[in-house]
């Protein structure tokens, strides 16, 4: 291994391990929060079990179709969301006025707004073919959504009880996953 | 469409991996060209033909009754 490759390994490891730390200090955060148990504790574990995480597949990458830079992305903009969520139900116990609860109100969106951004990224960069699989995986998922969201929408009218609006992003997230799995299977 | 793509590449001993790098795709997509389930764009078709210094007709054919 020539000298080049080895820094470009080295940096790829301090990458990888940033981020793997970074994603798992919010999530340890978020656990101590949750949880109610020393928010220290939950970030330094969580930075640590990140770290190790970062540091093996680093050393041993899983196989994956995409490469580590991308997966680097996403965790990064997810690792945001989570944190702009976070902030979020903490601000909202803290006894603030209605106006300013609106306004909060906003802060997730940027987090989701930078999951949608490197999701765009990471379409944009992939070959014809995946980007078929991923355009298939969208559609059959979306129209799968609005069979459950509006085959729903009857049943309330008919009175069965309202449910929570996230509810229809987990069915999205899930319907979406039945049509990539089916795309990726026709053209296996 | 069919075509001769998985001759070509053992004919000179190149693995999937070897191929997909060199067209800058994912190996899952010389895969799926390899076995028909997937037809290459027209751009993607030429810089294969270019790769193993072939015309596209003589990587790539039409199925039977659409000649």
């Amino acid at each position: 291994m020539n000298t080049s490759q080895v820094e470009k390994n080295n940096k790829e490891l301090i990458l990888n391990v940033l981020t793997t730390s970074l994603t798992g200090a919010s999530l340890g955060l978020l656990y101590a929060y949750g949880l109610e148990f020393r928010m220290l504790i939950g970030v330094l574990g969580g930075a640590g079990f990140g770290a190790a995480l970062g540091f093996r597949i680093t050393r041993k990458p899983p196989r994956m179709r995409y490469p580590l830079y991308m997966l680097r992305r996403v965790l990064l903009a997810a690792t945001f969301m989570l944190l702009a969520s976070m902030l979020y139900s903490y601000l909202l116990d803290q006894g603030i006025s209605q106006s300013q609860r609106y306004w909060i109100s906003i802060l997730p969106l940027f987090g989701w707004g930078a999951v949608v951004y490197t999701i765009g990224l990471a379409i944009a960069s992939l070959d014809e073919l995946q980007r078929r699989i991923q355009t298939e995986a969208i559609a059959i998922g979306f129209a799968i959504s609005a069979i459950f969201v509006g085959g729903y929408a009857l049943f309330q009218f008919a009175g069965l009880p309202d449910i929570n609006l996230g509810l229809a992003l987990l069915v999205m997230s899930g319907a979406w996953l039945i049509g990539k799995l089916w795309t990726l299977w026709r053209y296996r | 469409m069919k075509n001769r793509l998985k001759v070509l590449r053992a004919e000179r001993n190149w693995s999937q991996a070897d191929l997909a790098e060199a067209l800058d795709v994912s190996r899952q997509t010389v895969n799926a060209i390899e076995n028909g389930k997937y037809d290459p764009s027209l751009p993607l078709a030429f810089k294969m033909a270019g790769l193993f210094e072939l015309a596209i007709e003589e990587i790539f054919f039409p199925e039977e009754g659409y000649a």
